[in-house]
Parts: structure tokens; sequence; C-alpha cells
């Protein structure tokens, strides 16, 4: 258990350093320039090279790569060039909010999919299972986007329930926090949602033919806990998997999300720096949320012992 | 459903959405918050190395100028108590009024003054033609200091006080020192709001806080003359890229002020019963379509000129601003309309029925074959997509063959700043406009200039045109000016020195209950209160 | 969103993938075949709609779509504008339409290509225990970048057609087929009839025809009809965020992206390419769960 623990920590080392070196490379060749934007509409041919100059962007590719590693592993992370703050400042600032939608989207995506995925598994071939079948496959046919703005028209502008855009930090109360998030969080997990029903309903149905629980359904055990108990339960290892596998895809959401609720968070800090150019911050960004991914995956990968004690490594 | 019925409704057994549903009300923080919705992002603070109008629009609150244009675009005192001038217009003294303190708590001297009027002479294109006549600026004390020139500069005040970038703004010395060409990082100015830097969120939120102990001048306030009176103890600037969202923001009270709504949406916000809705700036934009003059086919006039002929302003101004005939004007000259200088004569190829025919013909003398033209076009600004769509549809109907390529902004200025050829990285055509303050004359019109590899993008490089300018600056009263900008509309027209696309106005849209908004090329905050 | 992620799962759920497909039953009539497998029928049908409508697009009283006339702009759906006029003035009814070519062209060309690449690294890792460990590394790390991030970084990088679009996607995508036919082949690798054909000295690429490609390609047909929704809806939010196709080419995600400005009080524009996107989208995925279902006789054999 240990050693399989410390071997899964040491494999996250080159993966990490490949998506460095990936992030790196990637813009590094990408065509636009951050000093012409930073000179802005009236400056002249010369004034954008000797910008160009200051900023140091006509170093070559090694040194520049190189100066960036040594000091990312020093915890620091660049400036952005266009305002001048630290990027580990700009990402702290908007941790909170991207972090907030993941959970809650994570929490009421379990605690609507799970079930859901039980019932039609527990039902199979009847209208709960279709309906069920259905819904999934409806909630990733829709794009995210037309779902929130269906959200923001319909409870936001039409019934005036929740507010159309922005957020409240979670230090201003509880209640604010929640009610700028409860629009982005249910767009967000409609996808989510409908994939972890799919996956549920397929490993239940999976572990249902077991010979385990037909022998405790033989022995008499009732509906309820076989389901719960039994079946849930070891059902639980491919679930969170998926859910490890489905942040990559939460992170996606997220930007688009982000985009039409103006959330301040992580995703839209990405999108607006890719589309300026603003290499430090992208890069900053791309690691951050790609650690955050091999962060949790490794956690999932821990918790499969504690589900699963079959699984020995 | 109102909110307050679905509160009653719930209330009992519900308090965790009760509470879910009140912020919007907790948000309104009281009369004394301004939440502004900007036309951009801001990134970064720097008026002087940087000419981006939102940027601009955020440093006219934080820093303050020696004198301030009124909304007759004449100067007038602002951090001076006033100056004296020779009869020959080559020494002026100014000097600074008393109280003057920046936000950290420094005094405003006369170093502070130099030191900021040098790094902006280094950027500004006034300030460049100052440089070129100066002998001294020289500080006589504290509080007052001197320019001798050794030819005369009629425009001194104009230049000290005008209002597109680059701003003549007064830092201290140690901030003023910063290189021209680098972004400073300190945001201390003197003016009437402080920035808050450490709630700055690039993309997404700006704030300002009151200065307490700024002199607010005694005469009415007036774009940016006079008393910069503040009403608010915080400004709140919320990013909004998606028009979408800030249309529903402000129908909603969650924003104050929208400085650019997109024109589509004007008819819905102005059946609002809540919302005011007004042009934003008399003096308006003008569209450009800005040519390569260095490379084929467009360093040929003709090729140029054939450009003009099929160029149909109705359809450039439709596309940008919709379809409300108030919001735009066809605009045969270089020149902003309704001011005392404009003038419409040499622009008769931009009037009448458009005449591609006669382009195609033009097009095949100046011998043109169909070679590839590269259209840059800025996808992600509606008013240059709106263009570079137009500009497509007309090109292919004269025959050419247009290589059309999606952008964003910041790429488009990358590759405009390229002069190789086109093919290798280089372009024929992309778009952009002008703020009509900013083509009301020559001085401060960079686009206007024809002086070949020093000019703006394109490098027009026209003698003619470069020698009218002159003119005007040489002028002495307006009867001169008006007949050198007569010149100049000619000269330009016939050099092609880029196609203006039409002139347009945009809204601005407010709450009612905030009061004092006032028409400006620029969001003007002081005088500016909310109920 | 996409199912594309069900992959690994299916290995790690069960780790005895079917070593024989069910046997094929002549399935003389139509209507047996509908009964058997309605979503199969549903999703193919719908999606053979949208490929008559993207290959026939020019004859179905469609106008020039990139036909720009500002005079004529936002108007509501008409007897001349069936889905009304964008801020152009051009017709939302033929955008729509010609759009589905986009649409289905990124999808299927994301889906074979992701599928073939895929397929290859995946088997080459499989038996290759070196480049195993250098290439999975890699698609782990390929893996760690949100493949929404990633595309958007490589469009940043290219622009300008809708092939780099293509590209982008397929290579976010790829990993994910390459780990799943990587999980077969080490599963089959034990299975012992496999092991008894390495035994018994049988080449390996007599091995990878004989017994590993009929085995991964069931999974792999159904994940390429996965990867296809997936890229169709990728290609959307792509061009949403202002990095996709470029806008000259009406592309749904296009339409609905200039379009998304103005969704309060010009609903059409947004409204039908939505629609076409998210019905292509369910065809799509329908097909894709029918498929599952008729090729996964774990799931197949008790319904």
């Amino acid at each position: 258990m240990l050693t399989y623990a410390a071997k899964r920590v040491a494999a996250t080392i080159p993966v990490m350093a490949i998506v460095a070196f990936l992030v790196f490379s990637l813009l590094y060749i990408a065509p636009g320039d951050p000093a012409a934007i930073i000179a802005g509409d009236q400056a002249t041919p010369a004034d954008v090279d000797r910008i160009r100059e200051s900023l140091g962007l006509d170093r070559p590719f090694v040194v520049r790569f190189a100066e960036w590693v040594w000091r990312v592993l020093n915890g620091d992370l660049g400036q952005s060039i266009f305002t001048n703050l630290s990027v580990t400042h700009m990402i702290g600032q908007r941790i909170q909010p991207t972090v907030s939608l993941m959970v809650l989207t994570l929490i009421l995506t379990i605690c609507v999919a799970v079930p859901m995925g039980v019932a039609a598994a527990a039902k199979q071939g009847t209208w709960i299972d279709r309906l069920v079948m259905m819904v999934s496959v409806s909630g990733f046919s829709v794009p995210v986007f037309v779902v929130g703005y269906l959200m923001a028209y319909v409870f936001a502008l039409q019934l005036d329930l929740f507010p159309v855009q922005g957020y409240t930090p979670i230090a201003n109360g509880i209640g604010p926090w929640l009610s700028n998030l409860v629009l982005p969080v249910v767009t967000l997990s409609a996808a989510f949602v409908a994939l972890i029903a799919r996956v549920t309903r397929a490993t239940m149905l999976e572990v249902l033919s077991q010979d385990y629980v037909r022998t405790a359904r033989a022995k008499g055990v009732s509906q309820r806990p076989v389901l719960f108990v039994h079946a849930l339960k070891n059902a639980a290892v491919p679930v969170i998997t998926v859910i490890g596998l489905g942040v990559a895809s939460l992170i996606g959401g997220a930007v688009v999300t982000e985009s039409v609720f103006a959330i301040p968070g992580v995703g839209r800090l990405i999108v607006d720096a890719i589309l300026r150019r603003d290499y430090p911050v992208i890069q900053g960004c791309v690691l951050m949320f790609s650690f955050l991914y091999v962060l949790v995956n490794l956690g999932v990968d821990l918790l499969y012992t504690v589900f699963d004690p079959r699984i020995r490594y | 459903m109102k909110r307050r019925d679905f509160l009653a409704a719930t209330a009992a057994g519900a308090t965790a959405i009760g509470a879910l549903a009140a912020p919007q009300l907790a948000a309104a923080q009281g009369s004394r918050v301004l939440r502004f919705v900007p036309q951009a992002n801001l990134s970064s603070m720097d008026a002087v190395a940087g000419t981006q109008y939102v940027v601009r629009n955020a440093a006219l609150m934080v820093w303050d100028t020696l004198y301030g244009v009124n909304s007759q675009l004449e100067p007038q005192p602002q951090m001076c108590e006033g100056h004296q001038v020779s009869d020959d217009f080559k020494t002026w003294t100014f000097k600074l009024r008393p109280g003057l303190t920046f936000h950290d708590g420094g005094k405003v001297t006369t170093r502070d003054v130099l030191a900021s009027l040098k790094r902006w002479m280094v950027r500004d294109t006034m300030g460049q033609v100052i440089t070129a006549r100066l002998d001294a600026l020289e500080a006589l004390d504290d509080q007052s200091f001197r320019f001798r020139l050794n030819k005369p500069f009629t425009k001194m005040l104009f230049a000290l006080g005008k209002n597109n970038a680059p701003v003549a703004l007064i830092m201290p010395e140690r901030i003023a020192a910063t290189d021209p060409f680098k972004l400073i990082s300190d945001y201390v100015g003197s003016g009437p709001m402080k920035f808050n830097k450490a709630e700055w969120v690039p993309g997404s939120k700006a704030i300002f806080e009151k200065f307490a102990e700024y002199p607010v001048r005694s005469e009415a306030g007036d774009w940016l003359s006079g008393g910069k009176r503040m009403m608010f103890d915080r400004i709140e600037w919320q990013i909004l890229p998606d028009a979408a969202t800030a249309t529903a923001a402000l129908q909603n009270g969650e924003i104050d002020w929208w400085e650019q709504p997109i024109p589509d949406v004007v008819p819905l916000l102005k059946r609002n019963a809540n919302i005011n809705v007004d042009i934003s700036d008399p003096l308006g934009n003008i569209g450009s379509l800005r040519m390569n003059h260095l490379h084929p086919p467009f360093n040929d006039v003709r090729v140029r000129r054939a450009v003009m002929m099929a160029l149909n302003q109705q359809d450039y101004m439709q596309a940008v601003v919709g379809d409300d005939a108030k919001l735009w004007k066809l605009l045969p000259s270089f020149f902003t309309p309704g001011t005392p200088v404009y003038t419409e004569e040499g622009g008769d190829i931009l009037k009448g029925p458009r005449r591609y025919e006669e382009a195609r013909k033009l097009l095949a003398e100046a011998g043109y074959k169909g070679e590839k033209i590269i259209l840059c076009v800025a996808t992600d600004v509606a008013i240059t997509k709106a263009e570079g769509d137009v500009t497509a549809d007309m090109l292919a109907k004269i025959g050419m063959n247009v290589d059309y390529q999606a952008l964003d902004w910041g790429t488009v200025g990358a590759r405009r700043a390229k002069k190789d050829p086109p093919g290798q990285g280089g372009w024929h055509i992309f778009h952009t406009w002008h703020a009509g303050a900013d083509c009301i004359n020559p001085a401060p019109y960079t686009a206007l200039d024809a002086g070949g590899d020093k000019a703006w993008f394109g490098w027009p490089n026209s003698p003619e045109v470069q020698a009218r300018i002159g003119d005007w600056y040489a002028a002495a009263d307006l009867e001169a000016e008006k007949k050198a900008i007569v010149a100049i509309n000619k000269a330009s027209f016939d050099y092609v020195t880029y196609g203006p696309t039409g002139f347009f106005l945009q809204y601005q849209a407010w709450r009612k209950n905030i009061s004092g908004v006032v028409k400006a090329p620029f969001p003007v905050f002081w005088g500016v209160q909310k109920t | 969103m996409s199912t594309t992620l069900l992959s690994p799962v299916d290995v790690a759920v069960a780790p005895a993938l079917p070593d024989v497909l069910p046997p094929r039953r002549a399935r003389g009539r139509v209507g047996m075949f509908i009964h058997r497998h309605p979503t199969i029928f549903a999703g193919g049908l719908m999606l053979a709609v949208f490929l008559f409508i993207a290959v026939f697009a020019p004859y179905l009283g469609t106008a020039d779509p990139t036909a720009i006339a500002p005079a004529r702009r936002t108007r509501p759906p008409s007897e001349l504008f069936w889905f009304g006029s964008d801020m152009l003035g051009r017709d939302v009814y033929s955008r729509v339409l010609y759009g589905t070519r986009i649409s289905l062209a990124v999808g299927f060309s994301v889906a074979i290509l992701s599928s073939i690449i895929g397929l290859f690294i995946g088997l080459v890792s499989g038996f290759t225990r070196w480049v195993d460990a250098i290439v999975m590394r890699i698609m782990d790390g390929l893996m760690s970048i949100p493949s929404i991030l990633l595309a958007i970084a490589l469009m940043a990088l290219t622009r300008g057609d809708w092939k780099n679009v293509v590209v982008a996607i397929t290579v976010a995508e790829v990993p994910r087929v390459a780990r799943l036919v990587r999980g077969v082949v080490l599963t089959l690798r034990e299975q012992p009839y496999v092991e008894a054909a390495v035994a018994s000295g049988t080449r390996v690429p007599k091995i990878i025809w004989k017994h590993i490609l009929p085995n991964t390609l069931a999974p792999i047909i159904v994940q390429a009809t996965f990867i296809c929704a997936s890229a169709m809806i990728t290609e959307a939010i792509l061009s949403f965020i202002g990095a996709g196709t470029p806008p000259t080419i009406p592309s749904w995600g296009n339409i609905m992206a200039e379009g998304r400005a103005l969704w309060q009080v010009k609903p059409h524009i947004v409204f039908f390419p939505a629609l076409f996107l998210s019905l292509t989208v369910f065809a799509v995925n329908l097909l894709g769960d029918g498929l599952r279902d008729a090729l996964d006789p774990r799931l197949a054999k008790r319904i």
C-alpha cells in the first residue's frame, strides 16, 4: 500500500514535466505579439519593437524555458506581461470562484446522478430506465452555453430568482455566495449528471449480475439493502474513477460557464490570457489545472484501496 | 413571480433559499458605490506608454493633468493656476496651484511635473513636435516651470490638456522615471480617485476609491476641466466581455452604468422604465479600412482608388451600428463632422452610387491579376468583425481574391506591425476605428500621418499630405486652419491614405437612479450621483 | 461533454472483455431490427437526415450562406428568411443547413482520425513495454490538460482552417482511445488462448490480426461515435469562445457565437443552430448507445 502510494506519487512527476514542456513549447511558437497589444492602437512599429525588447521576448527558446522551469521550482510562476501582477497572485485571486463552482457541481452531480443511475439499474428495462437514459443522453447533447443562457433567461430575467452574473466571496456569507452560484452550478452539472448517471447505471447492472448479489437475493435479502449496501459499494470504484477523470472536462465546462455568468474564475483568466497571449499566465494556469487534475486522480487511485480491498498492488 | 413574492412564499422552512435570493439587495451597498461596465478589459494603467481607450479612461480618474479640455475642446487650467506666454509663442511659463498632493501623501512639485512631461514627450506626437523645437524645459521653483522654444508653438495648452492618449498625466517623479516604453506598475497619482491595486482582478474588476484630500476646483466640472467633484466613495469597474450578460445585468440592476451597449440591445434597454440610454459621445467614431502601402497591389494608388470607388459606407455602417439611421452618417471626409474645421471637399470618390465596373477596370489597368489579398480581421471585436465581413464581400464584388484571416485583436495588433510581404507573415488590409475626438485636426490624428516608415501601420508615404499637415501646424488663425484642413482632406483622398468606412455614434446606458452622466469621448465620473 | 470518458471505466469494470462477438443472426426483416435495436434505428435515421441535409444543402431552397445584405439585418423568420436573417443580413436558414456540413465533417474526421491514431498507439504500447512506459506518460500528460484548454491553445497556434480544428480536437481525444486500446490489449494478453498463441510462437502481427483487432473493434466503434458527438460540441464551444472555425465559414458554433449577444432581442439567430446541434449530437449519442448495447454482450444478453 505505502509503496504503491509512493509509486503513484513518483509517477506524477514525469507527467507534470511533460505537461510543463508541452505548454511552454506550444505557446512559444504561437503567433501573436503581446508587445503590440501593450503598445495599443496608436503606437508606431518602433515603439512595439522597443517594448518587445524590454520584455525579453526576443531571447531564444531554451533560455526562456530554463529560466521559467527554475522559477517555477522556486514557487514563482512569473508575472503577467499585461498587468505586471504575479501569476501566483492572479490565480490566488480567482481560485475561490472556480473551486466553489467545481466542488458544488460535484456535490450536486453525485446527489442527483447516483440515485438516478441506481434507480435505472434497479428498474432496468422499465420506463424509469428509459427516462433516465433519455434524460442523460439529452444532458450531454445540449451544449453547456445553451443550457447556461436558458437558465439565465428563465430563472434570472423572467423569474428574478437569482442574479444573472457575478460572484460573491464566501466570506460575505453563505447565502449570497450560493445565490450567485446556483445557476452556474446547475448549468455545469447538466452534462456531468448525464455522464455519472450512465456510468452508475452501467456498473450497477454489472454488479447486480454478479454471483454474490444473486446469492444475497436468493438468501432473501430485500431489494433496498442489496442495491445500496452490496451493489453500490462495489459500483463505487468505477464511479469514483469517472469522477476523477471527469474533473478535466469539468474544468473545460467551467471555462464556458464562467464566461456565460461572468464569474471571475481561473477559467476565464486562462481564456483571456490565451486570446491576449499573456504567456506567463497561460503557463501558470495550465500547470495549475494539470496539477489539480493529477492530484485528484492520485487521490482517486488511493481511494480504490479503501473501497475495494481486493485491489492489491 | 417577483423576488419578494418568492421570498414570502418560501419564508417558512426555506430560510436557506431565502438567503439565496437576498444578496441582490445586500449587494446594492448604498448610494456611495458606482458599478460601471467599461468598453473593454483594463489590463494596465499606463496611458502614456499605451494608447488603449479603456486605459486612458481609467487613468483620467487617477492622474490629473496640468490643463484639461472642456466640452468645447478648449484647454482650461486644471493643476495649473495659470500661464504666461510670450508674444512670439516661444516662452511658456506655468505655475501650479497650491495644495496638490499625491495619493501617497507627497506634495506635487515641479520635479514631478518635469519628469512626467519628459516621459510623455517621448511617446506623444504633439510632445515630439514640442521636443523638436525645445531649447529648455526648466523649473523656476517648486511651483513654477517654463518651456523655452526656438520656434513658435501656439498649441501648447491643447497639448498639455488634450484627452487622447498619450495624455500628459502628472505622476510622482519616481514613477515618471520609468522607461517610456515600459508600463508603469506603481499607480500613484494626484487625481480625484485612488486605484485599489490589492482588489484589482484583471479581466474581472478594477476598484477606484475616493481620494479625500483632492483639492476640487471651484468651477463646475466640464470634461477634463473645472471641479472634479466625486460623489462616490468607490467606483467598481466590472469587466463583462459578453454583451448578453451585460444586458441582463443592467436590466436586473446588478450594474449602474454600461459604457458601450451594443446597438442591437438598445431598443430593449429603452423599453425598460429603469434605464436611460443616450449617445455617449457626439464626436463619435470614424471607421477605418487600412491598406498596406508597402506592397503590391496596394502600393499602386489606382488599386487603392478602385477600393474607394466600391466602398459602400452604408453597408459598413449598418453592419456596425444596426438599423438606427440616427446612429451613423456617410463621411466623405477624413475629419470629424460637426467640428469648426470639418470639410467634405475632395471626398467625391465616396459619394453617389458605387462604381464596381469602373473599379474592376481600374484594377485591370493597374495590373491586378487575382493575387491573394490578405484581409486580417479581429473577430473578437464586434466593430472590426463587421467591417471585415463587409470588406470581404466588397472586394469579391470587384473581382479581388480575398484571403480572410480570422484573428483576434491581439494577433491583428502583432500582424499589422510587420512590414514583411503579405505572403510571408505580413498583411494587406486590416480594420479599426478612431474616436472622433482624435480626428478633429492633425495634432492628435496619428492615422492621418503619411510620413512613410514613421507613419502609422500601413506606412502611407505622401510628401504632399505631409506638407499640407505642416501648413496646419503653421496656421495662425481659424481661417488659415480651415484652408489647411481642406487641402489635407483633398490630398489624403487623392493619395488614399486609408479608407474611411463612415461616421458612427455609440450609446451609453445607465440606471435611472444615476444622474449627471454627460456626453463625452470618455466616461466622466465627476458630478455623477446615485440616489 | 464527452462520454469518451467512459472508455477507461469499461476496462476497469470488465477486466474480462468479450472474447467473441454475439453470434450474428440473420436480420432479415427491417421490422425485426427496429424491434431489437430501436435506438440504433432512431439515431441512425436522424443522422441520415442530417447527412442528407449536409450533402444536398445547395438544393434545399438555400441562398448563398455568406452573402451579406446589411440593409436587411436581424429580420425575424418569415417567408423570405425561413429562419430569419443575422446581423449582416445573411440568411440563417441557409447558414444552418450549410453548417451541417462543418459539424458532421468535424465530428466524423475527429472520430476516424483519433480512432486510427489511438488504435496504433494503443497496440504499440500494449505490446512493447519500453514504448509503453514513454508513450503512456505522454498520453497521461496530454490527458491531464483539460481537452478544451488544449484545443484552445492549439487553435491559438494555427487558426484559419476547419482542418486545424479537427487536428486540435483529435490531439485531445487520441489519448483516450489509446488508453482504451491498450487496456484491451493488456487484458487480452492475459487470456489463455492468447497466451497459448504467444507460447506457440505465433508472430505479433498475426496475434493482433486474429485475436486483438476483432475484439477491439467493437469498443472502438462505440467509442468513435461518442468521440464524434463530443467533437461536434467541442467545435461549437471553440467557436463560442472565439477560437474555432474561421467566422467566414457558417458553422453552427460560429452562427451561435455571432448571435449570442442578441439572444434576448433576436433569439432566432441562436435558436436554430442550437437546435440543429443538439439534435445531431443527440442522434449520434443515441446511435452510440444502441451500438454499445448491440455490440456489448454483457449488457446485450440481458436486454
